[in-house]
């Protein structure tokens, strides 16, 4: 354990440190980027009934008057600080929306990847077993269609159906968790479902392709041939050996789910980090849009550190070999 | 479970109904006639959800710019003056309507006595002058240029204000009724500073509550209002749903009972719809093509001949013109939802004078362009705003003069590039509209006037330069219907500007409430709304 020690801290000192250089890469991308966009900021903000004396007044205000490189320095510097900056349309703290925003697509997210795994799961499972049988034929239908519809679309149709002809979901908005959990429900469910589908359909296929694996091979012959019934079959042998590739893919597609939140609560008129985004894009709010990137990029950049050291953690070679 | 298939196929076909936008042209369903408001009685409390079409910026009156701000000023923040039913100007928070003295330089009006704003600061005389110093000295304010004949704003009483103008500005009472017109508590002006719109309080049936960006706007009824007894609703909430299809669902699920803002598509296919209503009123703006003439180095140059046919000759531009078919592109583009257009001034206003729209006239076009010696097919790039509406537009127009000998080329292009290429002087042509104002010359002034800051293709012209003149310093009212009626005929005869079509401010609603409002400005009006007796 001595020996080890030090490397240790070196490794974690070590991604710590690549950490924060993306970060800072990131945010160079991020304000560059957003600068390099056709179209003057002050305008766009101030409407085509302006005056220039209005102009400037914007330009000096936000600063969108200086050096580039200084209106950089002291964005990472307030940046560093807690302090986003105030959103130049609204008038309002870009940390203020962005932590009312945060939680709505979190939950939304876990919801969706909560129907996913049961509804994936189950079907690749049925589809696995029934093979041949009209029972596969139908799981792999609704898997392609989860797969080839678009989001927009599918919304709406729920909410037409589920919230219009038959009220028993609401058709946008939300409410949170702890002023009211069945109207939470109510409100999230649909989204849920369309932001689902298509990583349930992934995992349905996924599940069955592993199942049908790990049915033809010799462990479930054996457990078959020592007399044990078809459900401890399935569920100890067939499907405890298929979920390694299950879990694999949703680790792989939970950054989907949050690109594909965009969609879905623009549909469902969710406050959430991708409404939030959008809105921030579409009206130059400079501000907003480096603070949601931000964000996102250090909640990725975290949840990969994390993983990398419960690897680490889990399997000293790769702690070992990074130190070589 | 017998219903389900039958909801499902519903469904699926509202859903591609409305997915594809259809172009047939109108049924038998007309919403000519303009209908401003319900009047049904209403029973006190609960709250009402109202759909707006974009969120608002800054709840500031005067640092904003949209138009949907003013829409939740109008439950918020009262004004000194507003505009009727039948576009009149009426006192609001003016006690009464200004005396106009000294050749038309001086503005005196009295203040209610009554009004307190939600903070507590009572209505008087030098709150007044603070909300319009403010307009005309905060840096970036939009109001600044607005107002600028007002030299100085002076609290003469308690409760009386005069405006000393550098120059005759009848206008001026039109802008007072609108966003210039706006009064903050000086309370919170003095407390939140610049940052008023993190706080905003005026007088209005609702005091402000809370913000989620992107999402709603919650106002809760102000107890300090002075008109508080015909207020019955507890509360208005306004959440932004940019989607014209989800905001007709949500108006259909119940979970909006309002709806601003409706498109033509939307309007058609919700129309009869049972436990729906639709208001309607024709809006006070315009939509229009304009032609790139003079702005040849940047809107903030002197204006300066663009070397283009359209540049060039005159001939030219009218060809363009006699090839469009307004009544055909309403019916194509907009359903026949909206009213074709072909001059500044909206009808139906104190100073609209009847207008005849010319009729296409390919073969007058043809004749045209021979006369002007141009090779055909004249080529001209149409910039287009990103948007369904826009690009069906955009097709239709060029297919229209494409007729006449002309090629068209389409240009989408996203609004803020749109508008930095147009003030730069880097297009040929653009589709674009004007919110409109009740008083004609905030629709024409600065659009042609040669010095105008939104003149955008630089059209110089002395005649439409003097007129505009005579309209902003003549009172009398036959007097400035005329001399709009004759700037009508002079701009069109630049034909630097097409009028194409106007927008009707479609409203749908939720038939369980009534008590709603439309003015002659479009906006709605929530103050003596509430849910309808004897509705759930």
């Amino acid at each position: 354990m001595k020996t080890l020690r030090p490397l240790l801290t070196s490794y974690v000192s070590r991604r710590i440190g690549m950490s924060l250089v993306t970060m800072v890469l990131v945010s160079i991308t991020v304000f560059f980027g957003v600068r390099a966009m056709p179209g003057d900021t002050a305008q766009a903000l101030a409407g085509e009934q302006t005056s220039p004396e209005v102009l400037a007044a914007i330009r000096s205000e936000y600063g969108l008057d200086d050096n580039i490189a200084v209106q950089y320095w002291r964005y990472v510097s307030n940046a560093a600080t807690g302090d986003f900056g105030t959103s130049a349309r609204t008038g309002l703290p870009v940390l203020d929306s962005i932590t009312q925003a945060l939680p709505i697509t979190l939950e939304l997210a876990a919801l969706s990847l909560l129907m996913a795994v049961v509804v994936g799961i189950g079907a690749g499972v049925m589809a696995a077993v029934r093979r041949g049988k009209p029972e596969e034929w139908l799981a792999n239908g609704i898997a392609l269609l989860g797969m080839s519809v678009p989001a927009f679309w599918l919304g709406i149709v729920l909410v037409l159906v589920f919230a219009i002809a038959m009220p028993v979901f609401a058709a946008s908005g939300f409410v949170p968790f702890s002023t009211d959990p069945l109207e939470n429900l109510r409100r999230l469910v649909l989204p849920a479902v369309v932001l689902g589908s298509g990583l349930a359909a992934v995992v349905m296929r996924q599940t069955r392709a592993a199942m049908i694996d790990a049915m033809s091979s010799d462990y479930v012959r054996t457990a078959r041939a020592k007399g044990l019934g078809p459900a401890a079959v399935i569920g100890r042998h067939g499907l405890r050996n298929s979920l390694v590739t299950v879990i694999t893919v949703l680790g792989l597609q939970l950054g989907h789910l949050i690109s594909g939140a965009v969609v879905t609560e623009q549909v469902f008129v969710l406050p959430g980090f991708g409404k939030l985004t959008i809105d921030a894009v579409f009206t130059r709010d400079y501000a907003m849009v480096q603070g949601v990137v931000l964000f996102t990029s250090a909640a990725y950049i975290l949840i990969n550190l994390l993983v990398d050291f419960l690897y680490s953690v889990v399997d000293p070679r790769i702690r070992l070999g990074g130190s070589r | 479970m017998r219903r389900i298939p039958a909801a499902l196929s519903v469904a699926a076909l509202l859903a591609i109904t409305t997915a594809c936008s259809s172009l047939s042209p109108p049924g038998k369903e007309t919403t000519a006639q303009a209908r401003l408001t319900d009047l049904r009685p209403v029973r006190d409390g609960g709250t009402v959800t109202i759909g707006l079409k974009s969120d608002p910026d800054m709840l500031d009156p005067s640092l904003t710019t949209t138009l949907v701000a003013r829409t939740v000023f109008t439950s918020m923040c009262e004004q000194l003056y507003d505009v009727d039913q039948n576009n009149k100007f009426v006192p609001q928070l003016a006690a009464s309507m200004p005396k106009i003295t000294d050749g038309g330089k001086t503005f005196t009006f009295d203040v209610r006595k009554d009004a307190t704003f939600s903070d507590g600061a009572r209505l008087d005389a030098r709150a007044v002058k603070t909300s319009l110093d403010r307009h005309l000295h905060l840096r970036g304010s939009g109001r600044a240029s607005e107002i600028d004949s007002v030299k100085k704003v002076t609290a003469v009483g308690p409760y009386t204000v005069r405006l000393s103008l550098s120059h005759p500005d009848v206008p001026l009472l039109g802008r007072l009724a609108n966003t210039a017109g706006l009064i903050m508590s000086p309370k919170a002006l003095k407390t939140y500073g610049a940052k008023f719109a993190t706080h905003p309080s005026c007088v209005g049936p609702f005091r402000y509550e809370k913000r989620v960006v992107g999402d709603r706007i919650e106002l809760a009824k102000d107890p300090l209002y002075y008109d508080a007894d015909k207020v019955h609703l507890d509360r208005v909430i306004y959440k932004t749903i940019t989607d014209g299809n989800i905001r007709m669902a949500n108006i259909r699920s119940g979970d909006v009972q309002i709806g601003d803002q409706m498109g033509p598509v939307e309007v058609r296919n919700s129309m009869g719809e049972k436990g729906l209503q639709l208001l309607n009123t024709p809006s006070l703006g315009y939509m229009a093509l304009t032609l790139n003439v003079g702005n040849a180095h940047g809107i903030d140059q002197k204006a300066s001949p663009v070397d283009s046919p359209f540049g060039r000759d005159v001939r030219v531009r009218e060809a363009f013109d006699l090839s469009l078919d307004r009544t055909l592109i309403n019916k194509l583009v907009f359903q026949g939802m909206y009213e074709p257009a072909c001059g500044p001034v909206p009808p139906g206003t104190p100073l609209s004078s009847p207008i005849t729209c010319p009729k296409r006239d390919v073969p007058k076009a043809k004749r045209l362009l021979k006369a002007a010696g141009v090779k055909t097919p004249v080529p001209l790039e149409l910039m287009i705003n990103t948007t369904p509406e826009d690009s069906r537009l955009g097709q239709v127009v060029q297919a229209m003069a494409a007729d006449a000998g002309f090629s068209v080329r389409l240009r989408p292009t996203e609004f803020a590039t749109g508008l930095t290429r147009t003030l730069a002087g880097d297009f040929e042509a653009r589709t674009g509209g004007w919110g409109g104002q009740p008083d004609p010359a905030g629709n024409i002034d600065s659009l042609v006037g040669t010095t105008g800051s939104n003149n955008q293709g630089k059209l110089s012209d002395p005649e439409i330069d003097r007129l505009i003149v005579e309209g902003r310093s003549t009172s009398d009212i036959a007097e400035r219907r005329e001399i709009y009626r004759r700037l009508t005929v002079a701009i069109n005869k630049q034909h630097g500007v097409i009028y194409l079509y106007r927008n009707i401010n479609y409203v749908s609603a939720s038939q369980d409430v009534s008590g709603l409002k439309l003015s002659g400005d479009g906006l709605i009006r929530v103050k003596e709304a509430g849910y309808t007796k004897g509705s759930r």
